[in-house]
Formats: C-alpha cells, sequence, structure tokens
C-alpha cells in the first residue's frame, strides 16, 4: 500500500501535475518512470500527487526529506531541467488566494514548517513545459528529459543514503494517461 | 463608486476572477469569471467507458476520489446495474473520509484566516486561551502549555519579519474581531488540524489503495478482495486500522472543528446577515445503502426562493425531476451558440470573446434547474435534510445554531442560514453528521462481510445501440453530476456539470446572476483596497476552479492582486 501510512517513510518523493494538461503531467510521469526503472529502499515513498494545492501538506508532514517534481514557469526552452532548493521556495513572494484551490507549493511548505513537521530537506525538480493544452501526454522535448529527471533523482535519493537500485527487469511504466485504451 | 477586480491570473493558470462594483460601501453589481477552460470531458469520447473514472478523477488535484466515483456511477446507472452491498459501504466510506478531510483543510487551511488575525497572537494570554478553549469541549490538545507553545511560535515568525503563511492576510483590518485569545486557539487548532486531515486521508488510501487518486474503483463495484484472514486483502486488521482511524478523526471534528466554527460565527454574527444570494437549493440523496441505490443516509431535494416548507425531494439517479431538470446555459460563456442545452446533448465548442460585462465573461457555463441558478454545496444539503426532517441534520444543526447564539448572545434562526457564516456552520454541521455516519457504515461494512458476504464486484456488460446514464455524488461542494452516453460500448458524449459550476455560473440567457455574484451584491466593502469582506463570501463557497491546471510560478511574477478602477 502507498499514499499516506501510518509510520511515513522518511523519504517522499513527489511528482506535482495533472497528467491531462500535456507537459503539466511531467512530474507524475517521472515517477512512473521510478517505479518501472527503480527498486527503492523501504526509507523512500514515491507519490503521484496530482494537482494536490494546499493538501501537498499532508504528504509532506512527518518526512525528512521531500523531493518535488513539478512543471516550473521559467525562463528557458522547453524541456530544461531547474534544481531549486527548500530556501528559494520558500522565499517565493507569497500570492493572494482567490479560489483557496490555488497551486500550493510554497504554503504547504510554509504550514509544515510552521507546524514543525515539515522535511530538513526539500528539493524541487522542475521542467520547463512547452505545452499544457488539454491532452494526455508529453511534448516531445519534455517527454526527453523525463529519464534525467528520474537519473537526477536517484542521485539525490543516493546522496540521502537511500540509493535505488536498477531493476534487471524494467517494467513496464504505468503511465496509463499516455496509451489510446486501458483494456483491451 | 468602484470597480474591484479581484483576478490572480498568471500567465499560464486558470483561475476564479472577481469583478464588483462598489458604491457606499457596499457592493451593487459583480460578475464570477473563470479564466481556464474546461475541455478535458471531450477527451473522453471514443474511450471505454469503464476506464473514464481514470480521467474524470485527473480533473481536480482536490477532488480526485469525487469525480471517480461519479463517473463509475454514471456507467453503472446507463447499464441500469446494481453493485453489491460491500462495494456500496466501501464507496460511502471513502467518500465520508474525503469530506471529513476536505471540510477540515477548508475550514483550517483555507478561510479561517479571513476571520482570524494572527498578528494579534502576542497579546494573548495562554492561560485565558486555554480556558476559553476548554469551556467548548474537553479537547486534550486545549492545555495552557499548548497555547504558550503556539504563541511562542507565532511571535518568533512575528518577530522574523518572514510572516511566510500568513504574509497575505488582511491582518488589522477594521472587520476582523476576535479577542486575542480566540485568536491563538483558533492557530493551535490550525496546526493540529494538519494532523488529522492527514489521518483522514490515510482511510481513502486504506481503502483505495492510494491517495490521492484511488486505484481501486470499477464499473461494477470495486477492486478490494474482501478475505478477512488473509494479508493482502481488506481484512480484520485493516478494518481495526480504519476504524481507529475513524475514531481520531472523529473527535477531533466533534470536539474541535464543530465548537470552533459555532464560536468563530458567534463573534462575527453579522454575518449571518450578510451573502445570501440565490436561495433556491438542491442536493443529490448520497450514501446508498442497497444494491440497486434506491435507499441512502443523506436525503437529496430542491428548495425555491428559501422556501424550506416547498422542499421536494430527489429520490434517487432514476428521478426524472433530477434527470430532466438540469441544463446549462452558454449565453454569457466563451462558448459558441446561446440559451440551454441538456447535459447529455451537451457541447463544448469554446469561443472567446474577452471579458465582456453584458456578453460573454466566463468559461464556466451556467447551470440551471428547472430554469433557475441553484445553490450547491454543505448548505443546500443542510437546508434539505432540515426541511425534509432528517434526524442528524436536524440534531447536528440545533446545537450548532445553540451554540453560535450561546456565544453571540443572541438567537440565531435557522433563516439565518442563508448567508455567508451560514455556509460555514452548514460545513461544519455537515462534517458533524458525516462523522456520526462514518460509524454507521463501518458498522454495516463489517456486520455483512462478516455475515459471509465477500461480494464486492459485478461484471458490466455493454449493449449494442446507445444507453445514457447520470452518475451524482453530494461532494464536499456540492452536487457533481456525470452525464455519458455510451453508443455501441464506447463513449459518445460526456459532461461533468461540477458543484463550482453551479456556484460560479455567470448569468444566464435571461441575466439572472449565478450564486457568487448574487451573494455579493450587498455585501459590505470597509476598504476596497482591502476588499477581506468579498473574499469571506466567496470563500464561503470553499470554490474550487483552478485545481485542474498547476504550474508553479518559480520566478515570482508579479501578480495583479486587486485592481480599484
Amino acid at each position: 500500500m502507498s499514499g499516506a501510512t501510518d509510520a511515513e517513510a522518511p523519504i517522499a518523493v513527489v511528482g506535482i501535475g495533472n497528467v491531462l494538461l500535456g507537459d503539466d503531467g511531467f512530474g507524475p510521469s517521472v515517477i512512473e518512470l521510478l517505479r518501472a526503472g527503480w527498486r527503492l529502499p523501504e526509507a523512500v515513498e514515491l507519490i503521484d500527487a496530482g494537482t494536490p494545492s494546499l493538501d501537498l501538506a499532508g504528504y509532506l508532514h512527518g518526512r525528512a526529506v521531500a523531493i518535488l517534481i513539478d512543471a516550473v514557469a521559467a525562463t528557458g526552452a522547453p524541456g530544461e531541467l531547474r534544481l531549486y532548493r527548500g530556501d528559494e521556495l520558500r522565499r517565493l513572494p507569497p500570492k493572494p488566494r482567490m479560489s483557496p484551490h490555488e497551486p500550493a507549493v510554497q504554503e504547504a511548505l510554509w504550514i509544515v514548517e510552521l507546524s514543525g513537521s515539515g522535511p530538513r530537506k526539500v528539493l524541487l525538480v522542475g521542467v520547463i513545459p512547452q505545452s499544457i493544452e488539454p491532452h494526455p501526454g508529453l511534448s516531445p522535448a519534455v517527454r526527453a528529459s523525463a529519464a534525467a529527471a528520474a537519473e537526477l533523482v536517484v542521485r539525490e535519493l543516493a546522496r540521502c543514503g537511500a540509493a535505488p537500485t536498477p531493476r534487471r527487469n524494467p517494467r513496464m511504466a504505468d503511465a496509463w494517461w499516455m496509451r489510446e485504451q486501458r483494456f483491451g | 463608486m468602484a470597480r474591484i477586480t479581484i483576478d490572480p491570473i498568471t500567465r499560464i493558470e486558470g483561475h476564479l476572477r472577481i469583478d464588483a462594483v462598489v458604491d457606499g460601501g457596499k457592493v451593487q453589481k459583480a460578475w464570477a469569471s473563470c479564466s481556464m477552460w474546461r475541455g478535458i470531458e471531450t477527451m473522453l469520447r471514443g474511450r471505454d467507458p469503464r476506464e473514464a473514472w481514470f480521467f474524470t478523477q485527473r480533473f481536480c488535484g482536490v477532488c480526485t476520489t469525487v469525480h471517480a466515483i461519479a463517473s463509475v456511477r454514471a456507467v453503472e446507472d446507463s447499464l441500469g446495474m446494481e453493485i453489491p452491498l460491500n462495494a456500496q459501504y466501501i464507496r460511502n466510506l471513502i467518500l465520508i473520509a474525503h469530506a471529513l478531510h476536505d471540510h477540515i483543510v477548508h475550514f483550517y487551511h483555507l478561510s479561517a484566516l479571513d476571520f482570524v488575525d494572527v498578528t494579534t497572537i502576542p497579546n494573548a494570554d495562554p492561560a485565558k486561551a486555554a480556558e476559553i478553549a476548554q469551556s467548548l469541549s474537553d479537547w486534550p490538545g486545549n492545555s495552557k502549555q499548548e497555547m504558550a507553545r503556539v504563541q511562542a511560535k507565532i511571535v518568533a515568525l512575528v518577530g522574523s519579519g518572514q510572516l511566510g503563511i500568513f504574509a497575505n492576510g488582511y491582518w488589522g483590518h477594521p472587520a476582523m474581531k476576535l479577542p486575542p485569545e480566540v485568536n491563538l486557539l483558533a492557530v493551535a487548532h490550525y496546526l493540529q488540524a494538519l494532523e488529522y486531515q492527514r489521518k483522514a486521508n490515510q482511510i481513502v488510501a486504506i481503502l483505495g489503495a492510494k491517495t490521492p487518486h484511488i486505484q481501486n474503483l470499477a464499473v461494477g463495484g470495486v477492486m478490494n478482495g474482501i478475505n478477512l484472514n488473509s494479508q493482502a486483502t481488506l481484512n480484520m486488521d485493516r478494518l481495526y486500522m480504519m476504524k481507529d482511524l475513524f475514531d481520531e478523526v472523529i473527535a477531533f471534528v466533534q470536539q474541535v472543528y464543530f465548537p470552533d466554527a459555532c464560536a468563530i460565527a458567534g463573534f462575527y454574527p453579522e454575518w449571518f446577515g450578510y451573502g445570501a444570494g440565490v436561495k433556491n437549493y438542491l442536493a443529490v440523496p448520497d450514501l446508498p445503502t442497497d444494491t440497486a441505490s434506491t435507499t441512502f443516509d443523506l436525503p437529496g431535494g430542491t428548495i425555491f426562493d428559501g422556501n424550506l416548507a416547498g422542499v421536494r425531494p430527489i429520490t434517487s439517479s432514476r428521478d426524472d425531476y433530477f434527470r430532466k431538470g438540469v441544463v446549462e446555459d452558454v449565453t454569457h460563456g466563451w462558448y459558441q451558440g446561446k440559451g440551454a442545452q441538456h447535459p447529455w446533448q451537451g457541447e463544448t465548442v469554446p469561443n472567446y470573446t474577452d471579458f465582456q460585462d453584458d456578453g460573454k465573461y466566463s468559461w464556466v457555463k451556467a447551470p440551471r434547474f428547472e430554469g433557475k441558478p441553484m445553490q450547491v454545496g454543505p448548505l443546500a444539503s443542510i437546508l434539505v435534510g432540515y426541511a425534509l426532517g432528517h434526524e442528524l441534520t436536524r440534531k447536528w444543526a440545533d446545537r450548532a445554531l445553540e451554540r453560535v447564539a450561546a456565544v453571540a448572545q443572541r438567537p440565531i434562526p435557522l433563516d439565518g442560514l442563508h448567508s455567508t457564516m451560514g455556509r460555514y456552520a452548514a460545513r461544519a454541521i455537515r462534517a458533524a453528521l458525516l462523522s456520526d455516519l462514518a460509524e454507521r457504515h463501518w458498522k454495516l461494512l463489517v456486520t455483512n462481510i462478516t455475515k459471509g458476504d465477500s461480494s464486492v464486484f459485478n461484471p458490466p456488460q455493454f449493449p449494442k445501440g446507445t444507453i445514457q446514464g447520470v452518475g451524482f455524488h453530494e461532494a464536499p461542494r456540492g452536487t457533481l453530476s456525470h452525464w455519458v452516453v455510451v453508443k455501441d460500448g464506447v463513449i459518445d458524449n460526456y459532461q461533468a456539470v461540477v458543484p463550482s459550476t453551479w456556484n460560479a455560473s455567470p448569468r444566464d440567457e435571461g441575466g439572472v446572476s449565478g450564486p457568487y455574484e448574487a451573494s455579493l451584491v450587498g455585501n459590505p466593502v470597509a476598504n476596497a483596497e482591502h476588499p477581506l469582506e468579498l473574499l469571506r463570501t466567496v470563500h464561503s463557497f470553499d470554490p474550487c476552479l483552478a485545481c485542474a491546471c498547476h504550474t508553479l510560478d518559480v520566478e515570482g511574477r508579479t501578480i495583479a492582486t486587486v485592481k480599484v478602477l
């Protein structure tokens, strides 16, 4: 069973984004790549969080390390990867909240920090999207960066003392949003 | 006269935008607009109806499970099929756990800070805060030490000049009225709530295999193997793990959330007088208790013009009153055409024009029931339940009104619920009654399993030809319905009429405003530069529009917050 369990794994790798909106599905796609290609130590939990807004706080609560994977609005070419450390994210200027369900990475980090249950180490692996139009699947430029992002996460996990091992027989990535039909 | 535009539009995200014309300290006219196109339904055409729920679950990142459930219900309805009792109970427990999670988060993390002024906390007396908290309930997290600990955190935060999560509040606003001690206890519970919303989510994970995207559904039932003695299935261990978690969440709802919501409402009794807006209400029955989904633990129905005596029940998804009553009007939406269509015939052909006050101004369609705009959400569900004599609704609603009156030191009649604060109170009432129903449905499931029933799934059979169905769910934000047309076993049309579409509806062909718009008219605004009061009313609906898309803006691009023209 994955998702929230009582004995939380100390390291969470969280893919964020909507898989129905093109390159916004980058985070969940990288999570599936990691699941398919690597055997992970008990200390690591992979989470396809979708677009959780403030609910993200619940997935960060009680962790020692959080690695987030997300599409980012940054200047650069589609597919470029960017790395951000926790402090950079927390220092972003606050945004007004109109709908209570807007994206909330920094807010979630602030909340868990204030409650004293936040991760000591936070890393965000971002990709610059090409298209976030309603359509399942990644653009070629962004898809080409997914494997590199997975490798990057693997290296970070090794640095945290939780090195994944490559699977001898990699599984098919369960990225159903990339397929025509789930059945038949 | 001033025109306020609250518009957190960024380059690539879709958001709710509110425009209001303010004169004499009051809103005279208002518009609600959504800046993102929800064209996701069109993606479902041509797909297998058994996989639709995988896609619909991704419509919204916060309301994942609700779109999954509504989808399988819609396809089951099109087939006229029954599902096993265990499947109903398992789904119901997921829905209850999700709703409790959602209501707790809405109250504490998403909207409490509209009423709670964090910056007064350094002046609070922690002993007095503990005393007030203990007078409200015997929750163990209300000690003086706990209050002092939280106060120290806030003092450090305010002292650091980096307010973090609190940087955005309208601190010191004249509409903030809580004593420092109540602000302190509210923030103490804000931090505790994090733990309990997480526990509610753990229940969803036990049953759904994962959160936020559950994996255990199927058209025809659920995929949870039941074997009380097997480690790999839903066994006694897991059932009791779930019970323990429910007990903790129920205690938090009944001893913390419910009393807090009532107390805070009692400090702001004037807010029972603002924000009524559309007094037509729609709620659907939910938590089915039989295999054919004809009996329910939560009643549904309609109320028009605030007339509770005229309540009309909706008996099930087969009820033509509901099936035929719903249309969507695109006159003021950025879609081709004019007038209204039934969701089974609904089309989604975009036609963007720019924001036109008297023309098209939103990506939201205008749903109408028998031609009328309807307010949906916990308030609708509570009023319909109350009007129909639903015992649990009456128990918790009466209790809430008594508690509010005790703090406000004046009676709050049931009619006061037609208001901004009524929506906050109704959400707490609903959480409390759902927490009672959590226990009941856990027992129903365990009793049924111990009787020897381990059935969870009936295989669906798709006929040749065209069939159509509707699946509904009384979701945390209100009535959600998915409408599906299946042709030769393949999806031909799919429309989701979501709660925030009802509430954020633009005007219709007759120029009649939707609930957000109507509720803002007459709303006070002390300072147009800091329209806290507008946010209170909009937040009272718990709007959920933008979550289908998420891209983090790491360059902190400036965002137009509030423009006063």
